[in-house]
């Protein structure tokens, strides 16, 4: 138990430097930003109670919030993906339900359940941090643009450093 | 009971989650540039070690394009100043007071994060309050326009990037000077929109686009960008789109240029508006 608490708080401490100090300082284009702290939520064990993953959720955004330098938009994005993880996770459950002890993980329930799960988180996340950004409605087709090709990038990040714990 | 418990546990997890939303929103709505400069600032000490290492490492690969750019600003320097020492040789007795003629006072300054991808970009350069930088104080990385300073820490001020959707400048074509208002549409950091030209005045494309010095901010004729694309819209008013000078992804060093005799000109202009 609290071995995987060291090793979840090592990982999300890990990835936050990731995000702050490589990802945000990518100059790719205006449209690709990928945001990896994200997986922060995604691998939660399925046993975690629903409050403290929002508060985990409002945390990291707050996190990123305030070294990237913008007003709460992480925090109300990040707090989004966390409300809706366990929506999300029952609409997809596996036959046989979850095992209370393992972690939501492609090793645990295989690579098509991983990546509609990651796609849906991801997509929820995006969606919300880039509309709040721009803050309106104008431009609607443009925001949405961004939001895809900026999902695609960060699952590709999730998919890259999921693998990377299944072979461990 | 279990029902009841059940249902409460539910309701309890919507409202936290109401809770937390309703903070990150009322800091969204008002956070606004400088309360949230100033705030960030207190807490980025964290990182701001690591964000100037990464910085002086980039700044030390570009060294080159920064050298060539300052002999250039050099040298046109040097032939102002050939000029108007011819101009003031012959028999005049010129007078040169710094303190009553002059009007722009400039500081160099280093950008130690910048960035381009946001719609809202900021600025953050290193010198603040103590360096005598002001809010409302102008940027320009030597020639062409950059930013605008909103907020200052002791030692490090924030500035309002052009590409930045709540920019506005006052800008005019060079060939006409029929001035209208800059902004940033949010998509591409190489262009920027000229707006309220009217259509009957004729553009051509590669007019130049500056400064007015109507903010009293900027002074007048620093150079904005160049005209790239023209549309005749609907109403009474060109679209013009304007290639920018500045290549945000690499401005290093700044200017940052302060008006001395703005709050003159703003107390005299507010007696009539």
């Amino acid at each position: 138990m609290i071995n995987s608490i060291l090793k979840y708080g090592l990982i999300s401490v890990l990835l936050i430097l990731l995000q702050v100090l490589v990802l945000n300082n990518i100059q790719f284009s205006g449209y690709v930003n990928p945001y990896v702290y994200i997986i922060i939520i995604l691998i939660l064990p399925s046993l975690t109670p629903s409050w403290l993953i929002l508060l985990i959720g409002f945390a990291t955004g707050l996190i990123i919030d305030l070294s990237a330098g913008s007003p709460g938009m992480h925090a109300s994005a990040t707090l989004l993906a966390g409300f809706a993880r366990p929506f999300v996770l029952r609409v997809i459950a596996p036959r046989d339900g979850y095992d209370p002890g393992s972690s939501l993980s492609m090793a645990s329930y295989g690579f098509r359940w991983f990546v509609i799960y990651a796609t849906a988180i991801v997509l929820i996340h995006h969606g919300a941090l880039f509309f709040i950004e721009v803050f309106r409605f104008t431009d609607f087709f443009r925001t949405i643009l961004r939001i895809l090709l900026s999902s695609v990038f960060t699952l590709g990040f999730v998919l890259l450093i999921e693998y990377y714990r299944k072979g461990r | 009971m279990r029902n009841l418990l059940n249902f409460l546990l539910k309701y309890n997890n919507i409202i936290v989650f109401l809770i937390l939303e309703g903070i990150a929103f009322y800091w969204l709505t008002n956070g606004n540039a400088y309360h949230n400069s100033r705030m960030v600032k207190s807490i980025q000490g964290l990182t701001r070690g690591m964000e100037e290492r990464i910085t002086n490492a980039k700044n030390y690969l570009s060294l080159r394009d920064v050298n060539s750019g300052l002999a250039e600003e050099n040298s046109k320097l040097l032939n102002r100043l050939e000029q108007l020492s011819l101009v003031q040789d012959p028999g005049f007795i010129s007078v040169n007071d710094s303190t009553s003629g002059q009007q722009y006072n400039y500081t160099p300054a280093r950008v130690i994060n910048n960035s381009v991808n946001k719609q809202k970009n900021f600025i953050t350069i290193n010198k603040g309050s103590l360096q005598g930088i002001k809010p409302d104080m102008a940027l320009t990385d030597g020639r062409n326009v950059v930013g605008l300073v909103v907020g200052c820490s002791r030692n490090f001020s924030v500035a309002i990037s052009l590409l930045n959707l709540d920019f506005r400048l006052s800008s005019r074509l060079k060939s006409s000077g029929y001035f209208g208002s800059l902004t940033w549409d949010g998509r591409n950091p190489r262009y920027a929109a000229l707006n309220e030209i009217p259509q009957h005045i004729s553009v051509t494309q590669g007019d130049t686009v500056e400064t007015t010095a109507f903010s009293a901010v900027f002074p007048e004729g620093i150079g904005i960008g160049r005209v790239s694309e023209i549309k005749k819209s609907g109403s009474d008013f060109y679209r013009i789109t304007v290639e920018l000078f500045t290549d945000f992804r690499q401005v290093q060093y700044v200017n940052v240029i302060g008006n001395l005799l703005r709050e003159e000109q703003l107390e005299l202009e507010s007696q009539y508006q």
